[in-house]
């Protein structure tokens, strides 16, 4: 009989002695799963230190003879797309001058708006609510030419700006959604002791929910982040030439159909601009797991 | 009455003052400008964009090229967005029927006195022409022509098969397939498993077998054509092809089987001629393999139209309407034509272009007299993989047919016939 | 429901003089809210009507009734779509259930380098769809990936070549889209493995059951929302998966692993077939409503049922 041991915070464990087969099998079944994990990232990096010719000797998978570190370099200012030969460096600009903007806004508003329908429920808040997170099943497709028209009409096509607008109305879904459920938990009675004492709501938010807030707001942040970043489509079609984002010059990179494949300062090129949402998750990955324990899921 | 000389002055005065305009525009009173879409990117194309972009530019003119990432899907994707946005470039690529379609979408330029200038229409093959004067009037100009059937033999591999002859009909080419096979290559034919190569394989072979019922079917939509006997012998031919081609490609593009097919492993390759450009690009010789026109079973030439082109959108600047006038000229200039050819592995669309010189590989000569040799024996027809000979709904419909077939044996000849004949009719 | 915060004018102020003051708690709140709602819904009922006109390259105005819709549900590509959708979304929820699952059970284990192990499952979320189609596609093809990779070293015989195989195809596509998200499960199941009761845990234990079984009759059933949210979230995923299959097999080998995502940005934007490509889009959204209404449904009634309680 297996006798497992309540640990402090109420998990299950297994006790180390005695019982070291069974420690022993999850480790080793953590373990393959995190080399299927791991797999596919190692494969990229071994890549992006290879040079074009071995690898297209040898095959995808394999480990560098000699260091390609001109792979970086080729991919961060050097490779060429059509007249333009500077590299990756513009466009991860601008994706962090589109990123940034619309994470921030989106995380914003939708904390805001994610703290009105909760906390100070006015009418037709349930139906704007069910609308705004039915949101998150439109597909894309359908609203590529929408926002075309859209854009057009308020002059925004093929501007920065016009990605930042798309990407927080479109961000808010997500953003609304998960405030929302983390700040239903708030005890209300936070609230009406508050107003008593004559605080609006703003001075609310301000003082008492944005406080308790941080761990939603940094699931929000990362997720938007992420999104937004690795946003393909929109940001070709919304934009031209030296304003688009990285995600474009990553597929200028790989679709040559007309061309020998690069694979070595493709492989490159795609760590560089998965390096910031990479470092992301992996420096902000607790937090989220926290801020997600933390009754965002309802 | 005779004109008197007084009336003759003042008609001559007259039409120097019309002129006038137009000659001050000629002498460059508005510093051209132009903005241009296209999906060429990298590789030998955006080499050949790039250049021609220098040109512009060494001619006074301000180049504002901007590529779309991605395949011609996105760059349609962005051209259409921005003529919807009532902003579209003053030049962008388009080729074949989309040409007639999306003139009527958006006003172009009327190039008909530029072209009359140029004496270009003299030089370009009627068939071709008709694409890009669609109403009758020049709104296009096409830059580059491809054959896509054009037949790549590599050296090694031939040495190794000990064959000697090129193949010039179907049989031959199926003979030498299986003297490679023979001679310890697996899988002989080096072509990928990209849509467009997917419908390479079955446009080859049908004009391949008969460019006059590859016409009725492919091109005019011809009921019986499509449900003839030629059509079936094609796709049984398309199998053969197929089978010699090595499955785990995949959906790759025939780019990752270069280093075989130039080393021997693989002999042969049914593929446009821009594959010279990637080969250049990619830093192989030009001795590393033959050229030859594709099969044809009756010993002439068929020449699988491709050619690419740029559309003129209308404009109201009047830097960007000089710019339209000083791109047309550089596009239908010989020495350009050369040029931008020399770059990519095609030919010049003008038929008086001398390739005989410095510069040209003796694959594009070849090509240049297959060109001359099928326009003047009626076959001359026009690629459907590339979107030459239907517009894109149809030609998408149709390679989805011949995808499948290729990529799944247990389909018949005659499953496809009927498959494509009903996708016809279902995308009309 | 009664209103939290009572939204009333306070006394001793003037109607006028409270809408102002409030203003700006009305923009913040509304402004954004409402364009969110207003362009979903416009530009769903835009699809829709576009999906009854005769539109190609671009919109125009028209009617054709109900033709494009039988255009789409006849051709050869929607079919395979759709059979591929069930196919892929189911395989795809159940697997990528069962190892997020899998995962955040291991990792509750209080194993040593769980750090480690958790940013290690967590980091393909970071990575973008095309990305991880791209690299996939290159792991999975027969001639440049694992299967070559194996025969070079030695064992010959091994096969591997789903990508090309027209049958096992779809097969790829599940496995690389549960690499990516099986992440987020992993998460969310394991924020509700770690916020389960601890006396609810004990009171098992001193009836006498052994972990497996604690966690089998105790634990997994406080996870049920959890699970239905993450079927949610991952259903959404499959059906809208648009990126990472045009990257991975682009709907092929021929048209082997087409999807309905595909399907519709095909018809809209590589064939110009605007009309019909709108009219697969709705169909799409048919498919979604025909999963999240069923959804919506439960979770109302058991609202209903915890009020009543």
């Amino acid at each position: 009989m297996q006798h497992g041991v309540i640990s402090g915070d109420g998990s299950l464990r297994m006790r180390d002695r005695g019982f070291a087969p069974s420690r022993a099998l999850i480790y080793l079944v953590v373990t393959l799963f995190a080399a299927a994990y791991l797999a596919p990232l190692v494969v990229v990096v071994l890549n992006s230190l290879r040079t074009d010719e071995e690898i297209a000797q040898s095959s995808m998978i394999g480990w560098p003879q000699h260091l390609a570190w001109g792979n970086y370099a080729l991919a961060w200012s050097g490779f060429c797309v059509a007249e333009t030969c500077a590299g990756i460096r513009p466009y991860m600009l601008n994706s962090a001058l589109i990123t940034i903007p619309a994470t921030i806004f989106s995380t914003l508003l939708g904390a805001v708006a994610g703290y009105a329908v909760s906390l100070w429920r006015f009418r037709g808040d349930v139906w704007v609510y069910g609308i705004v997170t039915l949101g998150l099943f439109l597909p894309q497709q359908m609203r590529l030419l929408p926002w075309t028209i859209v854009l057009r009409d308020i002059g925004l096509i093929n501007t920065l700006t016009g990605l930042v607008l798309i990407h927080t109305i479109q961000g808010l879904s997500f953003t609304v959604l998960f405030c929302r459920n983390y700040y239903i938990a708030i005890p209300h009675e936070l609230i009406r002791a508050a107003r008593v004492d004559g605080a609006g709501f703003f001075r609310i938010f301000w003082r008492i929910i944005l406080p308790l807030s941080s761990p939603i707001l940094i699931v929000t942040v990362i997720w938007q982040f992420t999104h937004i970043w690795n946003e393909f489509l929109y940001g070709v079609t919304f934009t031209t030439g030296q304003q688009q984002p990285v995600t474009a010059a990553l597929i200028a990179l790989s679709a040559a159909v007309a061309d020998i494949p690069h694979h070595g300062v493709q492989s490159a090129a795609v760590i560089i601009a998965a390096l910031p949402t990479l470092l992301i998750y992996l420096f902000g990955g607790r937090y989220f797991v926290r801020g997600l324990t933390a009754g965002a899921v309802k | 009455m005779p004109i008197t000389t007084t009336r003759r002055r003042l008609l001559a005065g007259s039409a120097a003052a019309l002129a006038l305009p137009a000659f001050a525009r000629a002498q460059g009173a508005v510093k051209p400008r132009l903005t241009v879409i296209s999906q060429w990117s990298a590789g030998s194309d955006g080499a050949a964009i790039t250049a021609l972009g220098k040109k512009f530019e060494e001619k006074g003119g301000v180049w504002q090229h901007s590529p779309v990432p991605g395949f011609t899907t996105e760059m349609m994707n962005k051209l259409r967005a921005q003529i919807i946005a009532g902003d579209p470039p003053a030049c962008s690529q388009l080729k074949g029927p989309e040409i007639a379609a999306w003139s009527k979408i958006a006003p172009t330029v009327d190039l008909d006195a530029a072209v009359a200038a140029a004496g270009y229409e003299k030089v370009v093959a009627p068939d071709l022409a008709k694409l890009h004067k669609p109403a009758g009037k020049w709104i296009a100009l096409p830059l580059q022509i491809y054959s896509t059937n054009m037949l790549f033999l590599s050296k090694r591999a031939m040495d190794k098969a000990k064959a000697d002859k090129p193949p010039v009909t179907w049989a031959d080419f199926n003979a030498l397939a299986e003297k490679m096979k023979s001679a310890g290559m697996t899988y002989p034919l080096a072509n990928g498993g990209t849509r467009p190569d997917d419908g390479q394989k079955f446009e080859a072979s049908f004009a391949g077998i008969s460019p006059t019922a590859y016409r009725a079917a492919i091109m005019n939509l011809d009921k019986k054509a499509l449900e003839g006997p030629e059509i079936k012998a094609a796709f049984a031919q398309t199998r053969k092809i197929a089978d010699w081609c090595d499955p785990n490609v995949g959906a790759q593009p025939y780019a990752t089987n270069l280093k075989r097919f130039v080393d021997g492993d693989m002999g042969m390759l049914i593929m446009g001629g821009w594959a010279q450009g990637v080969l250049k690009n990619a830093g192989f010789k030009f001795d590393d393999y033959v050229i030859v026109p594709g099969p044809s079973d009756n010993g002439k030439p068929v020449f699988l139209l491709n050619a690419d082109a740029f559309i003129f959108w209308q404009r109201k600047e009047a830097d960007l309407q000089a710019g339209q006038m000083l791109m047309a000229q550089l596009v239908m200039d010989p020495t350009i034509q050369t040029m931008y050819s020399q770059i990519t592995g095609s030919i010049p669309v003008r038929t008086d272009v001398d390739l005989s010189g410095e510069g040209w590989s003796d694959g594009q000569r070849t090509t240049a007299a297959a060109l001359k040799n099928a326009v003047g024996n009626n076959q001359a027809v026009l690629s459907l993989a590339h979107n030459m000979a239907q517009e894109n709904g149809l030609t998408a419909a149709m390679i989805d047919v011949i995808t499948e077939y290729v990529k799944n044996k247990s389909i018949k000849p005659e499953q496809a016939v009927s498959r494509l004949a009903d996708a016809v009719e279902g995308a009309r | 429901m009664t209103d939290v915060v009572s939204t009333a004018t306070r006394p001793g102020q003037s109607a006028t003089s409270e809408m102002l003051r409030r203003l700006p708690e009305f923009l913040m709140i509304w402004v954004p809210l409402l364009l969110s709602a207003a362009h979903l819904v416009t530009f769903s009922i835009w699809t829709i009507w576009i999906s009854f006109t005769p539109s190609t390259l671009v919109p125009v105005t028209g009617w054709v009734g109900l033709r494009n819709y039988t255009a789409v549900l006849a051709s050869r590509n929607w079919q395979i779509a759709f059979d591929n959708l069930l196919l892929f979304g189911t395989a795809f929820v159940l697997f990528s259930l069962v190892t997020g699952l899998l995962l955040a059970i291991l990792l509750d284990q209080r194993i040593r380098g769980e750090n480690v192990l958790r940013t290690i499952f967590l980091y393909p979320l970071a990575v973008s769809f095309v990305v991880t189609g791209t690299v996939w596609s290159w792991l999975l093809n027969p001639g440049i990936g694992i299967e070559k990779l194996v025969h070079d070293l030695g064992w010959i015989t091994f096969k591997f070549d789903w990508l090309v195989d027209r049958d096992m195809a779809i097969w790829t596509i599940v496995i690389a889209a549960i690499w990516q998200s099986s992440g987020f499960a992993m998460a969310l199941f394991l924020a509700g493995l770690r916020s389960v009761d601890a006396d609810i845990i004990k009171a098992a234990q001193i009836d006498g059951a052994g972990p497996v079984r604690t966690y089998w009759r105790v634990v997994l059933p406080t996870l049920w929302p959890i699970t239905i949210t993450v079927v949610v979230v991952q259903l959404q995923f499959a059906i809208s998966a648009f990126d990472l299959v045009r990257a991975l097999t682009n709907g092929g080998p021929g048209i082997a692993t087409q999807l309905p995502a595909l399907v519709v940005y095909d018809l809209m934007f590589q064939r110009s077939q605007l009309g019909r490509g709108a009219a697969a889009a709705v169909l799409m959204l048919l498919i979604l409503l025909a999963v999240l209404l069923p959804y919506a449904a439960w979770r109302y009634l058991r609202r209903r049922q915890s009020a009543h309680a």
